[in-house]
């Protein structure tokens, strides 16, 4: 018999294997700005499968990761050295955290022999970002790497998603060893939905007279949209939904009364505060959603349908609590009849008398109705990132979406200089789609940088800036609550926006006039290469309706109360 | 509400304040505190706790952390004030 081939040990660095093990979990693209103590990952990089993109700030690369990452379902990947690079990836972190984003966050650290000395650009990271991921890791051994990146693919991806933090010493990402690497073992099958608890929600849905289901972020997560849609064609209960939740009905569907909450649609906020009955799918009774909690659809019996147990009557109370997938658990509530025409002619009716109007008498150019003619003027294939502030209410109220991923928005953590990262990570994702990051003037400045991110990788992402010179929300706030005491809100120093785009080599036009928009979204959504829309509206314009804190749903304010 | 926490957690490097961490972030109060030796199985943590939110909002968000196995639950009643035995009177009844 002849003997069997000695297979010669493979020594390869703790580089080489993280970024096998990277390829082997799906990575083909990551973001990040290399540093000191991850140079030897960035070593390796070249000559790899993984393509990178060098964004121009470490917020920059896990913002752009996030938005990879809520549009593939798949974890976004960023990589960043220690000290400063991790500390800049810290928002990135809390943002994905707050959203549920699957993502995988690599830092290098000093060598573990200089490891709590203070060493140059040393900086606990795993201990700062303790309570903003879903798990973290310090890896100790070189050949504890492809366990570890396993894992945390995994954990960022299952369940209720979430950041994974691998902090990398640079003894370990330079350390050889002979290391093979294994696959992960398949995770159990999460349980499939208690029979009796759905049971007990078909019969509170057949009693209820006035059932309203909350459709949520969760959907989206979870790729639930079509068992949900099925749900209420089934059903034919009316719906509403959370910021994170738009999309997930037509937005011309009949069930649907709009989204809820502090901007929330008049029809909404009066549909959720009458019912008797509230079906939450993956949602989670955030403030900006409920109003004043104590009076929050005060006469609703709840159900309560999530992936997280953590969740179930965490804010309000669930009468029948369902722990699971989402989408089994809403093709196995089978009510025997939700159809109540009265209560659904009321919310027709509440919906006709709430609907969104364009006729105010402006100065200029009209934010509303700009956002609504961009949904016009490409009703298919657009996927819209925005910033904070009123330009994300307004995008929110009007412009419309077919699916949920087609809205991205920081909701949970409210990111200025999302939008701008954010659609670079949506564009490098989905290469085929029309992106556009809906921006103000305040928050575009805050990761400016990324401009050059466009430009040196040909990304086409089309930018729409709303210009009032102000920092908008803040600036409604202390107006309506501060008796217009206006304090560090005035932006009447911006630079020329148009002038930035084009010294970063992105193409730029300026607007001011309403007859110039038309010819101008035309421009901006067919041009051949990024490209900036900068539109200046009115500086004293609001977002209407507004709940006020301490205030229930119900009690929306449309206009500032006369001093 | 007074309620004690048994925590069964990994032994991996982090677990304890992150567990810890939790706790505390949550809006509950730590008494008193003790935290086994770690062996292959992990380790044990004792921890009584103060809040005016339910124990068991702190049980389900432990148990979500990846490093928590197990946490069991018992509420502590709080120390009623001693009595006596004596019926309180008032000058009145004298």
């Amino acid at each position: 018999m002849k003997p069997s081939t000695q297979i010669a040990p493979k020594l390869r660095s703790g580089s080489q294997i993280l970024i096998e093990a990277l390829e082997r979990n799906g990575v083909k693209q990551i973001f990040g700005y290399p540093g000191g103590t991850i140079m030897p990952v960035y070593d390796a990089l070249v000559g790899s499968g993984l393509k990178h993109y060098l964004c121009r700030h470490e917020q920059g690369a896990a913002l752009a990761a996030d938005a990879y990452g809520r549009v593939t379902r798949k974890a976004g990947v960023c990589i960043a050295t220690s000290g400063p690079g991790a500390t800049n990836l810290v928002t990135g972190i809390a943002n994905a955290f707050m959203d549920s984003v699957p993502m995988v966050v690599i830092t290098g650290q000093v060598p573990s022999a200089l490891q709590g000395t203070d060493a140059f650009q040393e900086v606990d990271i795993f201990g700062i970002t303790l309570p903003i991921v879903k798990h973290s890791y310090i890896v100790r051994n070189v050949t504890d790497i492809p366990h570890i990146v396993n894992e945390a693919f995994q954990l960022a991806q299952s369940g209720r998603p979430g950041p994974v933090l691998i902090d990398l010493p640079k003894d370990i990402s330079a350390g050889m060893g002979d290391i093979v690497y294994t696959p992960p073992q398949a995770w159990p099958e999460t349980g499939l939905p208690d029979e009796e608890a759905m049971q007990a929600a078909a019969e509170m849905l057949s009693q209820a007279r006035r059932p309203l289901v909350i459709a949520g972020g969760g959907i989206a997560i979870s790729d639930s949209v079509e068992a949900f849609r099925q749900f209420i064609a089934r059903t034919g209960m009316p719906v509403t939904s959370t910021l994170k939740g738009l999309g997930v009905m037509p937005a011309d569907d009949p069930h649907y009364v709009g989204m809820l909450g502090m901007h929330g649609n008049g029809a909404a906020n009066h549909a959720v505060q009458n019912c008797d009955l509230l079906m939450v799918v993956g949602a989670r009774f955030d403030d900006r959603a409920t109003g004043h909690l104590a009076q929050f659809a005060q006469s609703a019996r709840i159900i309560h349908i999530d992936i997280d147990a953590a969740e179930i009557s965490k804010l309000r109370k669930a009468d029948v609590a369902i722990v699971s997938e989402l989408a089994p658990a809403l093709e196995g509530i089978r009510p025997e009849r939700t159809a109540n025409p009265g209560w659904q002619a009321q919310c027709a009716g509440w919906t006709k008398e709430f609907a969104w109007r364009y006729d105010a008498p402006v100065k200029g150019i009209y934010a509303p109705k700009l956002l609504r003619d961009l949904s016009r003027a490409q009703p298919e294939g657009l996927t819209i990132t925005c910033d904070v502030g009123q330009h994300q209410m307004w995008v929110a109220q009007h412009c419309t979406f077919n699916d949920p991923l087609e809205h991205i928005s920081s909701g949970g953590l409210g990111t200025m200089g999302y939008g701008l990262p954010a659609a670079i990570g949506a564009k490098v994702a989905k290469p085929d789609a029309t992106v556009v990051c809906v921006s103000g003037d305040g928050s575009i400045m805050m990761n400016i940088q990324e401009l050059a991110t466009l430009k040196r990788y040909g990304i086409d992402v089309k930018i729409l800036l709303l210009d009032n010179s102000a920092l908008g929300l803040v600036r409604q706030w202390q107006e309506i609550f501060f008796e217009g005491n206006y304090s560090e809100v005035h932006l009447s120093d911006n630079p020329d926006f148009a002038a930035v785009a084009r010294a970063f080599g992105i193409q730029a036009r300026s607007i001011k006039e309403p007859e110039e928009v038309s010819d101008a979204l035309e421009w901006l959504l067919n041009t051949e290469s990024a490209a900036m829309l900068h539109v200046s509206i009115d500086s004293m314009e609001n977002v209407w309706p507004l709940v006020p804190p301490g205030k229930p749903n119900h009690k929306m304010m449309r206009s500032t109360p006369d001093k | 509400m007074n309620h004690r926490l048994t925590i069964k957690l990994s032994g991996s490097e982090g677990a304890v304040i992150r567990a810890l961490g939790l706790i505390e972030r949550r809006g509950f109060s730590l008494g008193k505190c003790s935290v086994g030796e770690a062996d292959i199985s992990g380790r044990v943590m004792k921890v009584s706790v103060s809040s005016t939110r339910p124990g068991e909002l702190l049980k389900r968000q432990l148990e979500r952390l990846h490093d928590v196995f197990h946490v069991e639950l018992k509420p502590v009643a709080a120390v009623k004030p001693r009595t006596l035995g004596i019926r309180p009177v008032t000058l009145k009844e004298h």
